[in-house]
């Protein structure tokens, strides 16, 4: 059965009162680890037990270097202040990192291991390298590049183009903008559109295309799907089709994720298409069935990005994200889904742009979620953890000597690896003009693969470059300003009723529009625009990507067959749809039989009869 | 002095881009130009349906998603093909719009695409030389629609010619009660048979009186397969004389082509309509709708738009349950006069109060004015259900 989300999304205010708690025992573990003299020594004991057990590796050039570095302090009250403040890598609040060794190259030979600031022998046995070629991580590559261009073949050419030298497959897929918006390739002025900035996907059939090839039930494949307004159907599309492909044993085995975030689209990315609670309510269908059905599947990634591309500060891009975050978790636990089902299952997407805050922006998210997550929702370990993907700010990115986003992606991708992020998207310098190309791409790819493989920076040794007072000091601010956001929504009645009020969105609009207004009087220097521009700097040559109106006609007439084919079933299909929709249970099984007969339009154009069509804020 | 320019903005269907036309639209109003924001989203038909009603001199497209010279074609295209290649298109979108795409989009009829780097004060002076000369002569209106709304373009700029300084409001209104006269004069005495049904719209700014006719009006579509409505919205001019009239964004269920509806600035003139106000909706109620619902821009406790014995038939007042004190009701002149008053945002924590202090204060009246509440946000509210039973049966 299936509640009204209104009247819930209020716990904001508990996880204020949260993580104002868990600071105030940090410091009571402080004070304590100073006077009581027996805690202070098993601290101590504990520190150095800990140091001991870190193995030190030596670097290509000979430097003997340990896999985790420490601060270095040996007071009971700072150990605490680390330990409970900050924890380790892997370790509860997570500032550090969810996972112990992130980026770390797998060792090869142990030199020795770390104790009390000396180095003992090593004892763990060295693994066999080869000489071919070095042994390769166990973890997926943190590289996830984002794409999706014209018809769902062209898209599919570009994911085998993108995987060829990867072990694992993790395709990440654009829409077109009809798709985004749930309606069909044959709308009333869409045909420009169709493959424009995205694929275009219309039916099962074309879902099947996309991942032509691709081993969808493979422990090596994920999918990731960015779109959000029409995302359960989307979503049961790619059910249908991998259904079709590799029977109905596939489903359980299914990765991936779909973005399903609609509070951010009505903040900040204007793709809703049904009011917010009716698009609340498809969500939470789908995520009842995901998490029941499909274990290893994330069934919404809760995104930041759109929130930063659309103006936001970079806390507000934090703190809405994570309020958002909040509010799903309360809205799936009214539902009866256990915490510690759904709570694995939920990914974070943040933007990384050039401004100081996010030197730790991340990290702070990361102890926020997972003090709420323990404390207000009671979660365990595995819910407790702020899985993120980064992408680095296309905002930041401009058209006057383009040349320049090369530099600026490096330096958002080290501060990205710096917060040590799960996985990691670096832009093509081409953006501000084009679906990127495959020549800017490549360089995008490889801006990652210079930082994680080439260079020692994130290679060696964790929190290589963690920790620093200035560091500290943006932690401190940045958690500071998030939970005031977090008491205005609160006060403002929680997350739901802050969007429909239009906080959020007017919020974001004016720090746009103040970003706007530095750029345009120079106190935010964008060099080539407002400093050092060169005015002979002509449109740049770069190659432009466009859908030829051949393939946007194909793609018109696939469709028409497709809807000819399965009128009758179609039907049939939407009637019963309608019907549980109406009655309000949980739609999403009778969503998956209508993605085996229905276009996204007509499923989009049903549901919108049944609950109405979103009325755009303004 | 002549009428303001009167510009139409839109983002494109598939398209949330809309920082940029905010933007934009703001420095727009701040230099004198009305601007009917359309909304994201929006569909070339839309788009040319609302141009044409809406009489502008030009539509501005801001399109970041691609297919754009598909789609100002089709817009281009479209105003040719009826009749409109007088309203101008012009637009822009950042990088995404190349300079070969640009010179692609103007040979297909598009005046002017804006590119990156353009500062705001370019485009504004474009907009106020190249759209703010007197229009030529008029080509022959090719449907009665379009007809229609060169002849509200008329009553417009008559009106404009007149105040040639800005006069106070009370003077202005005895003004424009003895002055500009146009065959309206003549309607007032027309038959209430050929007459549409004129429903009065007020209340204060933020109470959901768009939405609540946008819903009404969905309603109606539904229930009359062949009906046909207009609809006179008014947002108030700033000072500058710009104006952002912003109705038509957030009304989903009005862009159709049997909803005929113009947005109008107050130019000047307080009480919540124009000095053309009159004379317009004596025009719409003999052109064949079956109703026609002005809506005022939101009004002040004193406020009494709709004269009395005028062409407005019911009025209806939009309340929200958030006006203040038990005492602020007994200062609001419409309650008195309306002949619905709505509780909008039912759902709201006080709508329960401010209904029984509503209900107390118009039984004060003695009037048989009918008190709905409602919740206009919601899909199939029974609350505004209620009022279209209401307005169309009576009952």
């Amino acid at each position: 059965m299936t509640g009204t989300v209104g009247g819930i999304m209020s716990k904001l205010g508990q996880v204020v009162e949260a993580i104002e708690k868990y600071n105030k025992f940090v410091l009571d573990q402080v004070k304590r680890a100073r006077s009581d003299e027996q805690f202070g020594r098993e601290l101590l004991g504990r520190w150095n037990d800990t140091k001991a057990k870190i193995p030190i590796t030596r670097t290509p050039t000979g430097v003997p270097l340990p896999r985790l570095a420490l601060p270095e302090i040996d007071e009971p009250g700072e150990i605490a202040r680390y330990l409970f403040g900050e924890g380790l890598p892997g370790e509860f609040p997570f500032l550090n990192g969810a996972y112990r060794e992130m980026y770390l190259e797998p060792i090869r030979e142990v030199e020795s291991f770390e104790k009390n600031g000396e180095t003992v022998a090593a004892r763990m046995a060295p693994v066999k390298s080869s000489n071919a070629r070095p042994p390769l991580p166990q973890a997926e590559e943190p590289t996830r590049l984002f794409s999706g261009l014209m018809l769902a073949e062209d898209t599919n050419e570009r994911f085998h183009y993108l995987t060829q030298h990867q072990r694992t497959h993790r395709l990440s897929t654009a829409f077109d903008g009809p798709t985004l918006y749930g309606i069909d390739s044959d709308a009333d002025g869409v045909f420009g559109k169709i493959g424009e900035g995205g694929v275009a996907i219309d039916t099962v059939e074309d879902m099947m295309r996309l991942y032509d090839g691709f081993d969808l039930g493979s422990p090596n494949f994920s999918a990731s799907m960015t779109i959000s307004g029409p995302a359960p159907i989307i979503m049961a599309m790619y059910i249908a089709a991998a259904k079709r492909r590799f029977g109905p044993k596939v489903v359980p085995k299914l990765r991936g994720t779909v973005q399903a975030d609609i509070f951010k689209e009505v903040q900040a990315q204007n793709e809703t298409i049904f009011p917010i609670e009716a698009s609340l309510r498809f969500l939470t269908d789908m995520v009842e069935f995901t998490t029941r059905e499909m274990r290893r599947w994330y069934p919404i990634s809760i995104s930041g990005y759109h929130i930063g591309e659309a103006g936001s500060t970079p806390v507000q891009q934090a703190a809405y994200t994570l309020s958002n975050g909040f509010a799903y978790a309360e809205m799936f636990a009214a539902r009866g889904i256990p915490v510690d089902q759904f709570g694995p299952r939920l990914s974070f997407f943040l933007d990384c742009g050039l401004d100081a805050e996010y030197i730790a922006l991340a990290r702070v998210s990361r102890r926020i979620w997972a003090i709420g997550m323990r404390d207000v929702f009671g979660a365990g370990p595995r819910a407790q953890l702020f899985k993120l993907h980064t992408q680095t700010s296309g905002r930041s990115l401009i058209a006057a000597e383009f040349k320049n986003n090369l530099t600026r992606t490096a330096a958002e991708l080290v501060l990205a690896y710096m917060n040590a992020t799960n996985s990691c998207h670096s832009n093509s310098a081409d953006e501000p003009f084009t679906t990127p190309s495959e020549e800017w791409i490549r360089l995008a790819a490889h801006g990652q693969a210079i930082l994680l493989e080439e260079s020692g920076i994130f290679k060696h040794t964790m929190n290589m470059l963690s920790g620093s007072p200035g560091m500290k000091a943006v932690e401190r601010a940045v958690e500071a300003a998030i939970l005031d956001e977090f008491r205005e929504i609160a006060r403002l009645g929680g997350v739901l009723a802050a969007v429909e009020d239009r906080y959020q969105r007017s919020q974001i609009q004016s720090a746009a529009h103040r970003y706007e207004q530095q750029i345009y009087n120079g106190t935010r220097p964008i060099i080539g625009l407002n400093r050092y521009r060169d005015d002979e700097d002509d449109a740049p040559e770069v190659k432009l990507v466009r859908t030829p109106r051949q393939k946007q006609q194909l793609q018109v007439d696939r469709l028409a067959k497709f809807k000819k084919k399965n009128a009758e079933k179609a039907k049939r299909a939407l009637d019963r749809l309608a019907d549980v929709v109406e009655r309000g249970a949980n739609c999403f099984t009778v969503l998956l039989e209508a993605a085996e007969v229905c276009s996204l339009g007509q499923i989009t154009g049903r549901l919108q009869e049944v609950v109405g069509r979103f009325r755009p804020m303004v | 002095m002549p009428s303001p320019i009167r510009i139409l903005t839109a983002v494109p269907i598939c398209d949330g881009h809309d920082s940029a036309i905010n933007t934009i639209n703001l420095e727009f109003i701040r230099h004198g130009i009305e601007v009917v924001y359309l909304g994201y989203h929006r569909s070339v038909t839309d788009i040319v349906r609302a141009a044409i009603q809406e009489d502008v001199r030009a539509v501005g497209i801001s399109s970041y998603n691609g297919g754009h010279i598909e789609f100002f074609s089709e817009v281009t295209g479209l105003l040719q093909k009826r009749g409109a290649s007088d309203i101008k298109v012009f637009g822009g979108g950042g990088g995404t719009i190349t300079q070969q795409d640009a010179a692609a989009m103007k040979r297909k009829g598009v005046d002017n695409i804006f590119f990156a780097g353009t500062s705001l004060a370019e485009m504004t002076d474009y907009v106020r030389t190249q759209y703010g000369k007197p229009r030529n002569k008029r080509p022959r209106p090719r449907s009665p629609e379009q007809e229609l709304a060169h002849k509200l373009s008329e009553i417009e700029d008559a009106y404009a010619s007149v105040s040639r300084k800005r006069p106070t409001a009370s003077a202005q209104r005895s003004r424009s009660n003895k002055t500009v006269r146009h065959s309206s004069v003549a309607i007032r005495h027309s038959s209430r048979a050929e007459r549409a049904r004129v429903m009065g719209f007020t209340g204060p700014g933020g109470a959901g009186k768009t939405t609540l006719i946008d819903e009404l009006v969905l309603r109606f579509l539904n229930q009359n397969s062949r009906g046909r409505i207009a609809i006179l919205s008014h947002d108030p001019s700033v000072v500058g004389e710009g104006a952002l009239l912003g109705d038509r964004a957030t009304m989903i269920n009005s862009q159709n082509d049997r909803v005929f509806m113009r947005s109008m600035a107050t130019r000047g003139q307080a009480g919540g309509l124009s000095p053309a106000t009159q004379d317009c909706l004596a025009l719409l109620a003999r052109s064949g709708f079956d109703y026609v619902i002005i809506e005022t821009v939101g009004t002040g406790q004193e406020a009494m738009p709709f004269q009395k014995n005028g062409v407005v038939d019911q009025t209806v007042l939009v309340m929200n349950p958030d006006y203040g004190s038990r005492l602020q009701l007994q200062k609001i002149v419409m309650l008195d006069l309306a002949d619905i008053v709505v509780v909008n945002k039912s759902d709201l924590q006080r709508a329960r109060t401010a209904h029984t202090e509503i209900e107390q204060r118009l039984e004060q009246n003695g009037r048989d004015q009918r008190l709905i509440d409602t919740v206009a946000k919601r899909h199939r509210d029974a609350g505004v259900d209620q009022l279209f039973k209401l307005i169309s049966t009576g009952r």
